[in-house]
């Protein structure tokens, strides 16, 4: 027997018995397998990812000698594609009745909402079809049933539901895993792994793996990195790629594959130039080109997305104004924005409650007391009569302080 | 309430009655007709740069109107300050509903409504609506800078009144004749001085003449008045466009966020100021002003099609810093 890498196949239960968790959604699975007069040919397997749809469906293979056909997303499903696998699977079955080991063969269909509009053309409507003509019992599993273009699936199918697998029953599971492989892990350890994870084995193992590969004694403080990596990585790993990318094209193409949010994408790059162009020609040059990126993002405001191209464009060419004077740099996050605006809220509360407090007074807005009021009396609290304007303002002791300490604006 | 509004000396010599208003006859003129008959008054849009007198004509008309209870019968908004439409619609129809409307002659409360420019389109159409379903009980007195950012049905709907830059002279006899009552020697320089710095803009000018007379005990002359300018000039700002000419960009934008953070600037506010500020730099020669005020006019287009004011104002300070360093290169 070959030797897994990936821990998440190794350790994949052969037996129905073994995969965790969902133990309804199991006997649902098993009952309408075993019964040879089935009301409906098909079933729908749904629920989040990593919680044993398709383990249990192999593994269900495995102990009653069904010959498992698997289609899932990584192969086109054309109505071409899968008339051509499927087909004879499903009308051959007499064929295969003869040989001893195998009762006949399942058809399994996974990832059924990732079956896409355009490659894909007509896949819903060749599986529906093989799921009426099909011989044998065909299997489906999606993460989404409620998409509209399944629903016709939904109608021909029984549908069994599965929920996140319960905290403990992942630690259980990563336990034995830690043993097999030789890694001494703290309990806690284990536990954030599998409250990180989200009821998701597959992403809880393959935490593990990952973590075990740096140290053989794992501790709690070893998986901090767990919800910044969630998080963080793809924003960094974007920014690095993007500023490191060797032609437009390249940089072009990582931004519209990149799953950051565009605005904040938008902010970071902004953030970072200047740590990337320290000539102040290629550092306006490229900001130029930034700016420019900004204001199609206005103009896409929330429908015209057919700019989007032009954003990326021009956000693109801010990354290779001077491709020969890149050097790695460490990158500023998070947001300046974000963190500037934290610790300058109290003065900036403070400084809005006393501008209402003059627009009150001398008939202005917040916004004109802050630019035509505050600098004069500011001046005016230091010298002498200062405790008449402070009655009239009705200003409080803290907030004579603030002014009288205030930055000079 | 005299001695209350005694502090400061904008609001303590706010003209209180139409005759008082600092040259603009043309415009009171017309006023005081409304005030006159109030049947006729429709609803008014006051146009024009800050501190020209806006603002203090709106509350002269309600005053004159109903005399010692114009509180009563007026209420005052700010469009800046009341974000969103729904505010405003609930106060003014609150406002209206109680009925407060006749009083005397005067068969309707005024609502005035200051910046009325800041609000958006849709606030503005929906204000339009307002003012139609309250016409009966209530009369608008819409305040703003420019006209232009008024929606045509409400321009339509209004008398509009447009106030220019106050005349020099006005401004500095105004000074004199409040320096007198004050008992202040307001040297002839200093008044120069004071009204030049203003650029037209009285409430300014009343600011800079008090503070100025804070720092010497009943004397404002030139050297106060300077000392005042420098103090309470946006010396962030001009500290800001410092750094940014010499070349230190991280330092540059690192101040532009204390704006942003401790002042709590808007993109726009900040470029407003950076256009105000750069023409006091004397070490600039005309030219390079010129340069660098074509680059922020740029930047302030932008900003109003961008999404991000950040992005545009760091874009804005990197062609400072380019312009700085160019400069720096030829000298």
């Amino acid at each position: 027997m070959r030797e897994e890498l990936l821990w998440v196949e190794k350790y994949r239960p052969k037996k129905i018995a073994d995969v965790i968790g969902n133990e309804e959604a199991k006997a649902a699975f098993v009952e309408w397998l075993k019964n040879k007069r089935r009301s409906k040919k098909a079933i729908l397997l749904y629920g989040p990812p990593g919680v044993g749809k398709t383990t249990l469906v192999n593994a269900a293979g495995n102990e009653f000698g069904f010959r498992v056909i698997e289609m899932n997303a990584s192969d086109t499903r054309s109505e071409k594609a899968i008339t051509k696998t499927a087909g004879p699977a499903t009308s051959f079955i007499a064929l295969d009745t003869f040989s001893s080991e195998s009762k006949g063969n399942i058809l399994f269909m996974d990832e059924v909402d990732g079956i896409a509009g355009n490659e894909d053309r007509g896949g819903v409507s060749t599986i529906l079809r093989i799921v009426e003509e099909s011989q044998i019992p065909v299997i489906m599993a999606a993460n989404d049933p409620d998409l509209q273009k399944l629903r016709p699936l939904k109608k021909v199918s029984a549908l069994v539901r599965f929920y996140q697998v319960r905290i403990p029953l992942i630690i259980a599971m990563l336990q034995k895993i830690c043993q097999k492989e030789h890694v001494k892990a703290e309990f806690e350890a284990l536990e954030r792994i599998a409250e990180n994870s989200r009821g998701d084995v597959r992403s809880a193992i393959n935490d593990l793996q990952s973590l075990a590969e740096t140290t053989k004694t794992l501790t709690l403080q070893d998986t901090i990195v767990l919800s910044a990596r969630n998080k963080d990585v793809s924003m960094d790993e974007t920014l690095r790629s993007y500023f490191s990318a060797e032609s437009l094209l390249e940089a072009a193409m990582l931004l519209s594959r990149s799953s950051v949010d565009y605005d904040d994408l938008l902010m970071a790059v902004g953030d970072n130039l200047p740590l990337r162009y320290t000539d102040p020609s290629d550092l306006a040059k490229a900001y130029d080109y930034v700016s420019q990126a900004d204001m199609y993002r206005g103009r896409i405001g929330v429908e015209n997305w057919h700019l989007l191209r032009n954003f990326f464009n021009s956000l693109s060419q801010a990354a290779g104004v001077s491709p020969q004077s890149y050097k790695p740099f460490a990158l500023i996050s998070p947001p300046i924005r974000v963190i500037t605006l934290f610790w300058t809220k109290g003065r900036r509360t403070m400084l809005e409650a006393v501008c209402g407090k003059i627009g009150q007074r001398c008939h202005v807005s917040r916004a004109t007391a802050k630019e035509d009021f505050v600098p004069y009396i500011k001046a005016l609290l230091t010298k002498k009569k200062a405790d008449a304007i402070v009655s009239w303002l009705e200003l409080q002791p803290e907030e004579v302080e603030f002014l009288t300490k205030m930055n000079r604006l | 309430m005299a001695a209350d509004e005694g502090v400061m000396w904008v609001e303590k010599y706010r003209p209180k009655t139409l005759n008082e208003v600092v040259d603009l006859k043309d415009i009171v003129e017309s006023l005081k007709s409304f005030v006159r008959t109030p049947k006729v008054m429709p609803h008014l849009l006051l146009a024009g740069l800050p501190g020209t007198g806006k603002t203090t004509v709106a509350l002269c008309i309600a005053r004159e109107l109903f005399g010692q209870n114009w509180r009563t019968f007026t209420l005052e908004l700010n469009a800046s300050d009341e974000r969103g439409i729904d505010t405003v619609r609930d106060r003014v129809k609150d406002f209206s509903r109680y009925s407060r409307a006749a009083f005397g002659n005067v068969p309707f409360a005024l609502i005035i409504l200051d910046e009325s420019d800041q609000m958006t389109g849709a606030a503005q159409t929906a204000l339009r609506r307002i003012m139609e379903t309250s016409s009966r009980t209530s009369r608008f007195i819409l305040i703003c800078n420019q006209s232009g950012k008024i929606i045509e049905p409400i321009q339509s709907r209004c008398a509009i009144f447009r106030f220019s830059k106050l005349d020099h002279k006005a401004m500095v006899d105004h000074l004199c004749c409040i320096a007198k009552k004050e008992n202040v020697t307001l040297t002839p320089e200093a008044a120069e001085r004071i009204v030049d710095f203003s650029e037209g803009d009285l409430r300014h000018a009343i600011n800079a003449l008090q503070t100025a007379s804070s720092y010497k005990d009943g004397v404002v002359d030139e050297k106060t008045v300077l000392l005042v300018v420098g103090e309470a000039s946006p010396i962030q700002v001009q500290l800001m466009i410092r750094k940014a000419l010499y070349g230190d960009f991280i330092e540059a934008r690192k101040m532009m966020y204390d704006l942003i953070g401790s002042f709590g600037f808007s993109g726009s506010e900040i470029v407003r100021q950076m256009q105000r500020e750069l023409f006091k730099m004397s070490d600039l020669t005309p030219e390079k002003k010129a340069d660098l005020s074509n680059i922020i006019g740029e930047y302030d287009y932008r900003l109003t099609q961008g999404a991000n004011s950040d992005i545009q104002l760091s874009a804005l300070l990197a062609q400072f810093a380019k312009v700085g360093k160019t400069q720096g290169e030829n000298s």
